[in-house]
């Protein structure tokens, strides 16, 4: 070889050794040895079948997100992979130093300068990025720029909350949304911003909200009830949106409960009543069974427990439990609860990532840069039969 | 029996014939064997089209969905790729040897997974780049298939002799031609790589999850990366690259229709959660 980088008419045809080894070292002695070490080809197909080899474990000894505990989200693994950028810049850096660029070493380049540039991409979005999990009843707003407005979130080193201004608004949830003639199921009408700096605009799943480079996807919805809580005269005490977890049942229906997800598990439980900032009275359970005509419409399941004096709840025993329709009431006791009104709530993953574009349009570059590769060998034609092959 | 199953055991029958004519056709060296071989090949191909649009005009969604028929549009693509190589040059007839076993194989299996076809598309999957991403694997695994097959050829053409092999091109030009085709199918995977990362990141913002389906497609891509870098940079040619090829396309059926889809769901963070 190398007739990528040898043209055809070359009258002195290069020695050719194999693996090809670079030929230009900017430094020397020691720093020389690191050097040639990290641009050695052998090193790269070590890195090439190591991460192989990881991925196969990947999906074969280690499954989910134990495979991302075990090797993907590991510092070793990435280490590698940062490695394995270093060798391809050093390598390339190497070997394509005072060549004649062709069509084909063109490519090549690109192809492997598109590695260290997904790598700086990654590096930078690290850096700025922001993921929150933000939920909303119809009608509500929150402040988009209040960490305590997002049920969870991640950012990056350097990433400010005063870039996310005004609020985010979840105007209706739209069951059954059609886009022409395709069915996206869940669309979600929200509007984020303040004042006139503010995107209104419908999302699902294929379809997001940008405003200000924030991202906006639809991830998960349910229903959410308004619960207004009274003494045992009828003074109003509380109302409040308790938002339910949907809870797959055996035969493929679905039943609605307080409660929490764990991974792809819902686990029911009870929530403090009324709810903080105001002083709870009791624990409570609360589930839902959507009436089979109307989507709005069906019957709330209640159940009370008792507080201890820390305010945790005593699980052993409810004091009350009974069902109301919506639109009734249930007596408890002292109390009476009364469903008002079914909603939804959604969640959203709330994104900002300004080092994705750097990425994707790197992969698109790559691509490119491989093709062009390939056109360069085809229009090149086969290599004639080397003497000594 | 549906007129859709009809046409999908007839196809798979055509291509059972085809598979034991190419290779009675070279065991008994006869070379009659390797045009009924072809010509039961484009029989089959027919009725193998007539299934896939038979299914697609039933519902209008595009039926390439479910494993079954990932499977069947990959065979298409080997069967359609494998037919047009065969009657644009008569040189490497014996290529049915491997293709044709494999598309045979391989649609028979699709055919015990069949499902009806779907009534309606997940809201996930209404994407344009379902398109670049199934023509990009479908594709590149017709290349990597042919390429194996060129890579037996090989194999066979050293250790034989005799007019059948004579036929043949001469060796270096077989291992370039397989070469080729893995480089395509290389491109082409890096298609469907790309195009995947898109998708994802239109449907979560996220481009990549190390997923088992993200993470099979990576281990079939670098396998070939690998096997580019063997040939380019240590100068790997012939005999080594043919088992390389042949060994390869094994882990890449096994590892992208055999082990993801049976472990977990399709790209599971794909689902939604209420009805
Ligand atoms: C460890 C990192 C890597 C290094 C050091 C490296 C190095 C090289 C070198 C030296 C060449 C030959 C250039 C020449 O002709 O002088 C090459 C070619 C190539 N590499 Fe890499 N590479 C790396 C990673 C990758 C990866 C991850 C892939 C993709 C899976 C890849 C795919 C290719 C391809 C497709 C070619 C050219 C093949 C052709 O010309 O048809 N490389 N690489």
């Amino acid at each position: 070889m190398n007739d990528s980088m040898m043209p055809p008419d070359d009258n002195e045809p290069e020695q050719e050794v194999f693996p090809l080894e670079p030929r230009y070292h900017p430094i020397h002695k020691l720093p020389r040895k690191i050097y040639d070490f990290l641009a050695s080809a052998r090193l790269a197909m070590l890195l090439l079948v190591t991460i192989l080899a990881c991925c196969i474990s990947g999906v074969t000894l280690w499954r989910g997100a134990e495979a991302g505990r075990m090797v993907f989200g590991t510092l070793w693994f990435n280490s590698i992979l940062v490695l394995l950028v270093v060798n391809i810049a050093c390598c390339f850096f190497g070997r394509i130093w005072g060549r004649r660029v062709t069509l084909i070493s063109f490519g090549m380049i690109l192809f492997h300068l598109c590695f260290v540039t997904i790598l700086l991409g990654v590096v930078y979005n690290s850096l700025f990025y922001f993921r929150g999990n933000i939920r909303l009843t119809e009608g509500e707003s929150l402040a988009s720029g209040d960490p305590r407005s997002y049920d969870s979130f991640q950012q990056g080193r350097y990433f400010n909350f005063s870039r996310l201004k005004g609020e985010t608004t979840l105007l209706k949830m739209l069951s059954g949304y059609k886009v022409g003639a395709e069915n996206k199921r869940a669309a979600y009408e929200v509007q984020v911003g303040e004042g006139i700096d503010s995107t209104k605009g419908i999302i699902y799943i294929t379809h997001k909200l940008s405003h200000h480079g924030v991202d906006y996807f639809n991830d998960r919805e349910g229903y959410s009830l308004l619960v207004l809580l009274a003494d045992s005269q009828g003074k109003e005490l509380y109302g409040g949106h308790i938002p339910l977890q949907s809870i797959r049942q055996k035969d493929g229906s679905f039943t609605y409960s307080t409660g929490y997800r764990e991974g792809e598990r819902v686990m029911t439980d009870v929530i403090p009543f009324p709810n903080s900032p105001e002083k709870p009275l009791f624990a409570l359970q609360l589930g839902y069974t959507l009436s089979k005509l109307n989507e709005r419409d069906g019957v709330a399941h209640f159940a009370l427990f008792p507080l201890d004096k820390n305010g945790k709840p005593l699980y052993d025993k409810p004091f009350a439990q009974g069902n109301a329709p919506i639109g009734g009431r249930y007596v408890a006791g002292d109390y009476q609860l009364a469903p008002k009104e079914v909603r939804y709530w959604v969640g959203m993953t709330v994104r900002y990532e300004p080092g994705n574009f750097i990425v994707l349009a790197s992969l698109w570059i790559g691509l490119a840069g491989m093709i062009i590769t390939t056109m360069g060998r085809m229009l090149r034609g086969r290599p004639k039969p080397r003497k000594g092959q | 029996m549906k007129p859709e199953l009809m046409l999908f055991w007839i196809a798979v029958g055509l291509y059972g014939v085809s598979t034991f004519s190419f290779i009675f056709g070279l065991m008994a060296r006869q070379e009659k064997l390797f045009t009924l071989g072809l010509f039961s090949a484009l029989a089959g191909f027919l009725p193998h089209v007539g299934v896939i649009a038979l299914r697609w005009s039933a519902t209008g969604i595009s039926p390439f969905i479910s494993i079954s028929e990932s499977i069947t549009l990959g065979t298409f693509m080997t069967v359609l790729v494998f037919l047009i190589i065969q009657f644009s040059t008569k040189k490497v007839r014996p290529l049915g040897v491997l293709v044709m076993p494999v598309a045979f194989v391989l649609l028979g299996w699709a055919g015990t997974l069949m499902k009806e076809v779907a009534s309606t598309l997940a809201p996930a999957l209404q994407s344009g780049w379902i398109w670049v991403h199934i023509v990009g694997a479908s594709a590149g695994f017709a290349s990597v298939l042919i390429a194996a097959g060129l890579g037996l050829l090989y194999l066979l053409k050293e250790r034989n002799s005799g007019p059948l092999y004579d036929k043949l091109p001469d060796l270096a030009a077989i291992d370039d031609l397989s070469y080729r085709f893995i480089s395509g199918g290389f491109i082409l995977y890096g298609l469907m790589l790309v195009s995947g990362c898109f998708w994802s990141n239109q449907v979560k913002g996220n481009y990549w999850n190390w997923d088992a389906v993200e993470v099979w497609s990576l281990v079939s891509w670098l396998t070939y990366g690998i096997y580019l870098h063997l040939r380019i940079t240590f100068g790997w040619r012939g005999r080594k690259l043919a088992w390389y090829a042949l060994i390869a396309l094994v882990a890449m059926i096994v590892s992208y229709w055999g082990i993801p889809f049976s472990v977990e769901t399709f790209h599971s963070g794909f689902r939604i959660e209420h009805t």
